[in-house]
C-alpha cells in the first residue's frame, strides 16, 4: 500500500483514500452516491449547499463531503437516517427559498396533465402538427375538448395577471382542424389481451384509446345508437357539430384494435360476470345520466333537461317549439337546454336559479352567449311547486336570499317568507343536475357514483371505471384524464410492470391570484396584444339553426396568440440538480414556510438567461468564471437572506458570453440557462 | 489640596458625551498639564476626569464644558466625584489594561516611562523558541471567543519553514454591543503591537498586519501613529529582519471575525469563510502560513513577557488563567469596560461591579450574538471558558449583556437572531436559508401567532443549523435561541399559548392602562402622546396605540403602566358594542 493511502470506512465498508483526496470522491470511486449541488470538479470548493453533508461518527459531526478529506481509521455514515434527514432538511430549505415553476402553472392546472406550454409553443412556431402530437400525448379527442373545455389551464394562466388568459383552447381546436386526419400516433403491435369497456364516452374512449397506444385491443359496449355519450347527446350541435364528432371517432377505427357495438346495454344484452369471464379486464364508464329531481310537488310535469337534450340529438336537432319555456338549473346543461329551446322556435325562454349569477356553476361565457340570444334570468328564484292549467304548466316560485355560505362555498340561499309567485309556462325543464346510474352488483359510494380505488380506478380484480360514474358530473377533459389512468393501470397489470409514479415536485412561483402584478417574473418579453377573439356566425343564425356558433380562427391569428404567452416553466427542469436531489430526499417546496424574495430575471443577453430567484448561492458559476476563464464577470452581493449573484453594477453579460456558456452549463438549477425557448 | 495633573478620557465613548470640549476648556483654564487620555471604563459616567493632587487621585464623572462643571472640578468639589471607583477596582485586577489612564495613549515615551516594551526588551534577549514555551506555560488561551491555546497556535507558526509567514491582529470586533478591542486599540495602542513584535520574534514571522473595521476611525488613527513611532525608533526590526505593518481596514461584516473570512477580505476578496483544513498556520493570507489573533490576546503578551508566566498563570481557573475584559452593558447601573481575573463569578461582575440590584435580573447574555444566556439562578458559575460552555454559554469576546426582569427572552432570542441572520455572508444553507427561517419564527411568536410547533421547529432547526454551518458564525447564530430555549421555555410557551408576553415587552401582546386612583391629570401623557391615543378622560385607546411607551415615561406619578393585551381598552371594540 501506498504510504500516503489512508483507510477509514463510510457505512461500515473500509476504503482506501489517496493524500488529499475528499469524502466524495472516495465515496464515488467506491460507488457510494452522495447528492452534491455545489460541487465542481474543475474549480475549488464552495462547501455552501450541505447537501452532500456524511456524519463522523467519532465525533458525531456532519461534515460535507465535498470538502472534508479523511483521516486515518475514521468512519463515516451516508446512509443513516441522520444523514438522510441533514440532506433532506438542507434540501427544504433551498426549496423554500427557490422560486420558479418547474411546469407551467396551464399543465398543472390541465386534469388531463396535458404539456400546454410545450403545444402553444409549437403553434407560436406555426407547427400545429407537432402541437397536435403534444396533445395527444394526453387528450385523444382534441376536437371535441378544442371546443367544449372549460379550460382549467387558462384560469391558472399567469397572463391573467396581465389582461385575459392566453387563448390556450384555440391552439387545440386550430392543431385538431388542420391536422386530426393526417395524424396517426406511432402504435405498438397489438397483442393478445383483451379489454371489454362499457360506454362510448369520453372516458370509455380515451381508455381504449390508451389502452390501444399500449398494444392493448379493446371491444366498446355502447347502449345508445352511436358512440360520443354526452358529446353526442348531451353537447349541442351548436357548441360540437356531431359531423366533427364522427370525424374525430372515425380515427379510433383506423387505430384498428378498437371495435365499438352500439345499442348493446349492459345488464340487458350483455352482463359483468360474461365479460368478467371473456376479457381479461373489464372497464365501466356509463357516465351519468339519471337527472336529479327538483324535489318540489309536480315535478314529474317537468322534462328532464338531460333527457330532453338526448332526444333532441337522436332526432338529428329537429324538434317541436316549446314555445314558453322555463328552465330551472344554473350549470352548463340548463344554459344547453336554455340555448336550444332559443334555436327550437321559442321566442321566450327563461332560466331560474335560486341564487346569483355568481355562483352559477355554468361557465360565464355560456351565459353570456344565452344572454345574447334573449334568454331571460330570473335568480333568486326557487321552484315550489308545478301544476297542470289547461295545455299549459303552472310553476310557483319563492324567492330566495343569500345566507351564510355553505360547505362549497357558495352562499346558501334561503327563502323569503311570503315572496310566492306563479308563472305559466308550456314547457318546464328541469336541470338541476345528474345521479350516475350505477348497474346492480357494483359497489357505490354515498353518492351513488361508483367506489374505486383512487389510485388506479379499479374496483376489484379486474374491473375498473373511469368518468362521470365515478365522479359524478364532471368534464370531457377529467374524463380523459381518468380514462387514461384506468388504461396504465391496466396496463401494468397486464404487464406486471410495478409502474410506481416518480415523486416529482414542483416549484411555483405562486398562482397569479396571489400575486402583485409588479412581482410578475417572467423568462421572456411577450406581446401586449390583446387576446385573440374567435369570429361568431350571426346572431340570427344563432337563434334559428343549431350552426356552430363559432368558428375556428387562423394560423396567423393563433400563432400570434402564442406570442402572448410568457411560457413560465423552467427550461432545466430535466437537468436540474435540485429538482433531482429533493425527488430522491422527498424533499418539498412547501415542507418550510418564509418569505420568497422576488428578484428580477435578467433576459437582456440575447442568449442567457439570469433567474436570480433560481439561484442556490452555490458560487460555482463564479469560480468558473474566475478560476477557469479567468474573468471575474460574476459575484456575490448583499448578505444574509438576501445575498445574490449576479454581475457588477447589474450590468448586462457581455455578448462575447455567449461564447463561453461554462457557467451556465456549470449552474445546478435553472438560474443561468440558455434562451431554448426562442 | 495642589492640582498636579488633569487626565480626561478621550476614546471613542468620552468623545461622543463631549470629552474634547471638556479638555479644550480645561486647557484654557488651568495652567496644569491637562491630558486627553484613553479610556477609563465607567462608561456610565462619561466624560470622565481623573485630577491628580498631592493627596492622591481623584475621579470625577459627568463633566461638561459648563462652567459649573468645570469650576466644580477644579474646586474639588465632591459634587460630581465618583465614589465607587475603589469598589469597583477592588474586584476588578487591571493588568492589562493597567496603563491606560495615565498618558496620551500614542505618546511613545509615556508608554516607555511607565514599563512599556519591557516585555519585548525580555523576548528579545531570548530564543524565539524559548519565548513561544513561555506563552506555552502562561495557559493564556485566544480572548477572540475560540479559547484556542495561543503557544500553540504559536507554535505552529513557528514550525514552519516558510521565508515569509504572516501574522494577523484581528480587530474586526463585530459583536453588538462589545467594546474591548477598540478600548485597547484607542488607548493602549503600543501595548497591542509590542505583543505582535514579540509574537514575530517567536514565531518568525516577516508581516504583520491589523484588520480593523472601518467604523473605528480613531483606533485606526492611534494605531496608525503609533505604528509611524514604531518604525522611527526602529521597533519594527526584530532581529536583523525589518517587519512590514500594516492596517487593513475592513468594511465592517460581522463574519469577517471568522478567520477564514478575515484573510479573504485582507486579501481583498468578498469576506467569506472557506473549508478547514486547510488552517491559516498552514495556508494563509495569499497561501502563506499565518496567524491569527484577537487585539486582547496581542495585549496580554507584554504582560506575560515581563511579568513571567508564572505570574500570569497564579491568576484564574483551570478553564482560563489570567484576566479578561467584559463590556458591561445592559441592565446593570454601572455599564462599562472591567478587567477581572478568571474564576471571579457571575454575580461578583453584575451585582457589585455593575451595580445590578439583586433580584432585579434574570439572565445575562455571554459572547453576544454567538453566546447564550445564563439565567440569575446560576450566577455562582465562575467565569472561564470551559464553565461557560457547559452552560451552554460561551466566553465569546467579552461581549456581557445583563437582561433586566422586564425584558422578555424570546424578545432577545429574536434581537440577536435578526443581527446574525443578516451577517450570514449568504453561502452555506443552512445559515442563509435556516436562521431566516427560525428568525421569522420568532417574529411570529413575538407577534403572538406562533404555535407550538414553532417552539419544536427551532429546536429542530437550531441544532441543525450549528451542524450545518462552515463557519463560527452559522454554528453558533442558533445559540440565543438555544439557550433561551433551554432556561426561558415557558416563555416560549407563555407567547403561543396563552398569547402573553409575561414580561410586557412584546408590544403585540400588551395593553397599556391608566390607573384612575393614581392619576393627577396633568396632561403630560396627553401631550407626549403622537397618535392622541389617550381621550381626554384619560382612557388609552389600544387599537392606536404603539406601545411606545412614551407615556409611561413621561407620567410623574407611575399611574400608566403595560398590562396583557385584552386588559385595556380598545376603541374599536367598544364602538362594535355601543
Amino acid at each position: 500500500m501506498d504510504s500516503d493511502e489512508i483507510t477509514f470506512t463510510i457505512d461500515g465498508k473500509a476504503m482506501t483514500a489517496r493524500a488529499g483526496e475528499t469524502l466524495l470522491q472516495v465515496a464515488s470511486r467506491n460507488g457510494i452516491s452522495i447528492p452534491t449541488l455545489c460541487h465542481d470538479e474543475r474549480v475549488t470548493k464552495t462547501t455552501s449547499c450541505f447537501v452532500c453533508v456524511v456524519k463522523h461518527v467519532q465525533s458525531g459531526r456532519f461534515v460535507p463531503s465535498c470538502a472534508a478529506t479523511p483521516q486515518r481509521g475514521q468512519d463515516y455514515e451516508s446512509s443513516s437516517p441522520a444523514v438522510y434527514e441533514m440532506r433532506q432538511t438542507a434540501l427544504n430549505l433551498l426549496l423554500s427559498e427557490h422560486t420558479g415553476d418547474c411546469e407551467s402553472p396551464c399543465t398543472i392546472a390541465c386534469p388531463a396533465h396535458a404539456q400546454v406550454e410545450e403545444y402553444v409553443r409549437a403553434g407560436r412556431k406555426g407547427d400545429f402538427r407537432e402541437s397536435l402530437r403534444i396533445i395527444k400525448e394526453r387528450i385523444p379527442l382534441p376536437i371535441s375538448i378544442g371546443r367544449v373545455c372549460p379550460r382549467f389551464c387558462e384560469k391558472d394562466c399567469r397572463r391573467n395577471l396581465n389582461g385575459l388568459p392566453v387563448a390556450i383552447n384555440e391552439f387545440k381546436r386550430l392543431a385538431a382542424d388542420l391536422h386530426y386526419e393526417d395524424y396517426m400516433e406511432e402504435l405498438p403491435p397489438l397483442g393478445d389481451k383483451k379489454v371489454a369497456i362499457v360506454g362510448a364516452g369520453p372516458a370509455g374512449l380515451a381508455i381504449a384509446y390508451f389502452l390501444r397506444r399500449e398494444g392493448i385491443s379493446s371491444y366498446i359496449y355502447e347502449s345508445m345508437p352511436m358512440p360520443g355519450g354526452m358529446l353526442r347527446y348531451g353537447i349541442p350541435e351548436y357548441r360540437l357539430p356531431k359531423a366533427l364528432l364522427n370525424k374525430e371517432l372515425a380515427h379510433f377505427d383506423k387505430m384498428g384494435g378498437i371495435s365499438i357495438y352500439c345499442g348493446t346495454t349492459l345488464g340487458k344484452d350483455i352482463h359483468l360476470e360474461t365479460l368478467q369471464r371473456e376479457y381479461d379486464a373489464v372497464a365501466i364508464a356509463i357516465g351519468c345520466w339519471q337527472a336529479s329531481s327538483m324535489r318540489c310537488d309536480g315535478e314529474e310535469l317537468a322534462q328532464d333537461g338531460i333527457v330532453w337534450l338526448g332526444k333532441i340529438a337522436l332526432d338529428n336537432w329537429t324538434g317541436e317549439n316549446p314555445k314558453k319555456t322555463i328552465v330551472i338549473g344554473g350549470g352548463n346543461t340548463a344554459m344547453d337546454c336554455v340555448r336550444t329551446a332559443i334555436r327550437l322556435g321559442s321566442d321566450e325562454v327563461s332560466c331560474f336559479y335560486r341564487r346569483t349569477e355568481n355562483e352559477m356553476p355554468a361557465e360565464q361565457i355560456e351565459i353570456d352567449e344565452a344572454r345574447e340570444e334573449g334568454v331571460n334570468f330570473e335568480f333568486l328564484t326557487a321552484p315550489i311547486r308545478l301544476e297542470k292549467k289547461g295545455k299549459l304548466l303552472r310553476l310557483t316560485c319563492i324567492k330566495m336570499e343569500l345566507g351564510e355560505p355553505d360547505a362549497s362555498g357558495r352562499h346558501r340561499p334561503v327563502p323569503v317568507e311570503g315572496s310566492e309567485f306563479s308563472v305559466e309556462a308550456d314547457t318546464v325543464i328541469a336541470a338541476i343536475g345528474q345521479k350516475t346510474d350505477a348497474p346492480s352488483g357494483l359497489k357505490t359510494n354515498k353518492w351513488g357514483d361508483i367506489d374505486v380505488d383512487s389510485a388506479d380506478l379499479c374496483m376489484s380484480d379486474n374491473i375498473y371505471s373511469a368518468g362521470d360514474c365515478v365522479t359524478g358530473a364532471a368534464t370531457v377533459v377529467e374524463a380523459v384524464a381518468a380514462g387514461r389512468k384506468v388504461a396504465i393501470a391496466i396496463a401494468d397489470r397486464f404487464s406486471k410492470r410495478v409502474h410506481e409514479e416518480p415523486e416529482t415536485i414542483n416549484a411555483s412561483r405562486g398562482h397569479w391570484r396571489s400575486m402583485a402584478k409588479d412581482s410578475l417574473v417572467t423568462l421572456k418579453e411577450v406581446s401586449d396584444e390583446a387576446r385573440m377573439v374567435l369570429q361568431q356566425i350571426s346572431i340570427d343564425a344563432r337563434r334559428t339553426t343549431f350552426d356552430e356558433v363559432t368558428v375556428t380562427a387562423d394560423k396567423t391569428l393563433v400563432s400570434m396568440e402564442g406570442e402572448r404567452c410568457y411560457e413560465c416553466a423552467c427550461t432545466s427542469r430535466d437537468t436540474c440538480k435540485l429538482k433531482q436531489h429533493s425527488e430522491t430526499y422527498s424533499a418539498k417546496p412547501d415542507a418550510i414556510g418564509g418569505e420568497r424574495l422576488v428578484l428580477n430575471c435578467d433576459t437582456r443577453h440575447p442568449v442567457i438567461i439570469h433567474d436570480r430567484n433560481k439561484c442556490i448561492k452555490c458560487g460555482i458559476c463564479i469560480k468558473i468564471c474566475n478560476e477557469v476563464i479567468e474573468k471575474t464577470l460574476l459575484g456575490y452581493k448583499n448578505r444574509g437572506y438576501l445575498t445574490e449573484v449576479g454581475t457588477a453594477y447589474d450590468m448586462a453579460f457581455p455578448a462575447s458570453c455567449a461564447e463561453c456558456m461554462s457557467c451556465v452549463e456549470a449552474c445546478p438549477t435553472g438560474a443561468l440557462d440558455r434562451r431554448h425557448k426562442l | 489640596m495642589r492640582i498636579n495633573e488633569i487626565r480626561v478620557g478621550v476614546s471613542s465613548c468620552g468623545l461622543a458625551a463631549g470629552a474634547q470640549d471638556v479638555l479644550n476648556r480645561l486647557k484654557e483654564r488651568t495652567d496644569v498639564p491637562v491630558l486627553g487620555v484613553g479610556c477609563i471604563g465607567h462608561c456610565y459616567a462619561e466624560p470622565l476626569v481623573e485630577v491628580l493632587t498631592d493627596a492622591g487621585a481623584l475621579m470625577f464623572g459627568n463633566i461638561q464644558a459648563k462652567t459649573k462643571d468645570i469650576d466644580a472640578l477644579l474646586s474639588l468639589s465632591p459634587e460630581k466625584q465618583l465614589h465607587n471607583r475603589s469598589e469597583r477596582t477592588d474586584k476588578e485586577n487591571l493588568r492589562i489594561t493597567g496603563m491606560i489612564g495615565k498618558s496620551e495613549p500614542v505618546d511613545i515615551d509615556a508608554y516607555i516611562s511607565f514599563g512599556g516594551f519591557d516585555g519585548l526588551k525580555k523576548a528579545l534577549t531570548r530564543s524565539p523558541q524559548s519565548v513561544v514555551d513561555e506563552v506555552k506555560q502562561s495557559q493564556l488561551r485566544g480572548r477572540g471567543g475560540g479559547g484556542f491555546t495561543t503557544g500553540v497556535k504559536w507554535s505552529l507558526l513557528a514550525a514552519k519553514a516558510s521565508n515569509e509567514k504572516v501574522i494577523i491582529c484581528n480587530a474586526d470586533e463585530g459583536d453588538p454591543g462589545a467594546f474591548m478591542d477598540r478600548s485597547l486599540m484607542e488607548s493602549l495602542p503600543y501595548q497591542v503591537l509590542e505583543g505582535m513584535l514579540i509574537a514575530a520574534h517567536a514565531t518568525g514571522a516577516t508581516s504583520l498586519y491589523i484588520y480593523c473595521r472601518a467604523e473605528y476611525p480613531l483606533a485606526i488613527r492611534n494605531i496608525r501613529t503609533a505604528i509611524d513611532q514604531l518604525r522611527q525608533r526602529k521597533l519594527n526590526v526584530i532581529g536583523n529582519k525589518v517587519l512590514d505593518i500594516e492596517v487593513k481596514e475592513g468594511a465592517g461584516a460581522f463574519v469577517c471575525g471568522e478567520e477564514t473570512a478575515l484573510i479573504h477580505s485582507l486579501e481583498g476578496k468578498r469576506g467569506m469563510p472557506r473549508f478547514r483544513p486547510p488552517y491559516p498556520t498552514d495556508s494563509g493570507y495569499h497561501g502563506l502560513p499565518s496567524m491569527i489573533s484577537n487585539v486582547e490576546t496581542f495585549a496580554n503578551v507584554p504582560v506575560i513577557l515581563r511579568d513571567g508566566a508564572t505570574s500570569f498563570s497564579s491568576i484564574g481557573t483551570k478553564g482560563g488563567r489570567g484576566t479578561k475584559l467584559f463590556a458591561l452593558a445592559g441592565d446593570v447601573k454601572y455599564p462599562g469596560l472591567v478587567e477581572v481575573p478568571m474564576g471571579i463569578t457571575l454575580g461578583e461582575i453584575i451585582y457589585e461591579i455593575g451595580g445590578a440590584e439583586p433580584g432585579s435580573v434574570k439572565a445575562v447574555q455571554t459572547g453576544g450574538p454567538s453566546g447564550g444566556c445564563i439565567p440569575a439562578s446560576l450566577f455562582d458559575t465562575p467565569v472561564d471558558y470551559d464553565s461557560l460552555n457547559s452552560l451552554g454559554a460561551i466566553m465569546g469576546s467579552g461581549g456581557l449583556i445583563v437582561i433586566g426582569n422586564n425584558r422578555c427572552m424570546v424578545e432577545t432570542a429574536r434581537y440577536f437572531l435578526d443581527f446574525t441572520h443578516r451577517e450570514s455572508c449568504g453561502k452555506c444553507t443552512f445559515c442563509r436559508i435556516g436562521a431566516k427561517r427560525m428568525f421569522e419564527t420568532l417574529e411570529r411568536i413575538t407577534a403572538g401567532h406562533g404555535v407550538m410547533d414553532d417552539i419544536e421547529f427551532l429546536e429542530d432547526m437550531g441544532k441543525k443549523v450549528k451542524a450545518g454551518s462552515l463557519c463560527g458564525l452559522g454554528a453558533t447564530a442558533p445559540n440565543p435561541v438555544l439557550a433561551t430555549l433551554r432556561y426561558f421555555r415557558s416563555e416560549f410557551e407563555a407567547h403561543v399559548v396563552e398569547r402573553q408576553c409575561p414580561a410586557l415587552e412584546c408590544a403585540a401582546l400588551c395593553d397599556v392602562i391608566i390607573n384612575k386612583a393614581q392619576c393627577t391629570e396633568c396632561k403630560l401623557c396627553l401631550k407626549n402622546c403622537a397618535l392622541n391615543a389617550i381621550s381626554e378622560d384619560y382612557v388609552v385607546d389600544n387599537d392606536i396605540c404603539t406601545r411606545c411607551n412614551s407615556c409611561i415615561e413621561s407620567c410623574a406619578q407611575d399611574a400608566i403602566a403595560r398590562v396583557t393585551a385584552g386588559e385595556g381598552f380598545r376603541g374599536s371594540v367598544a364602538k362594535e358594542v355601543g
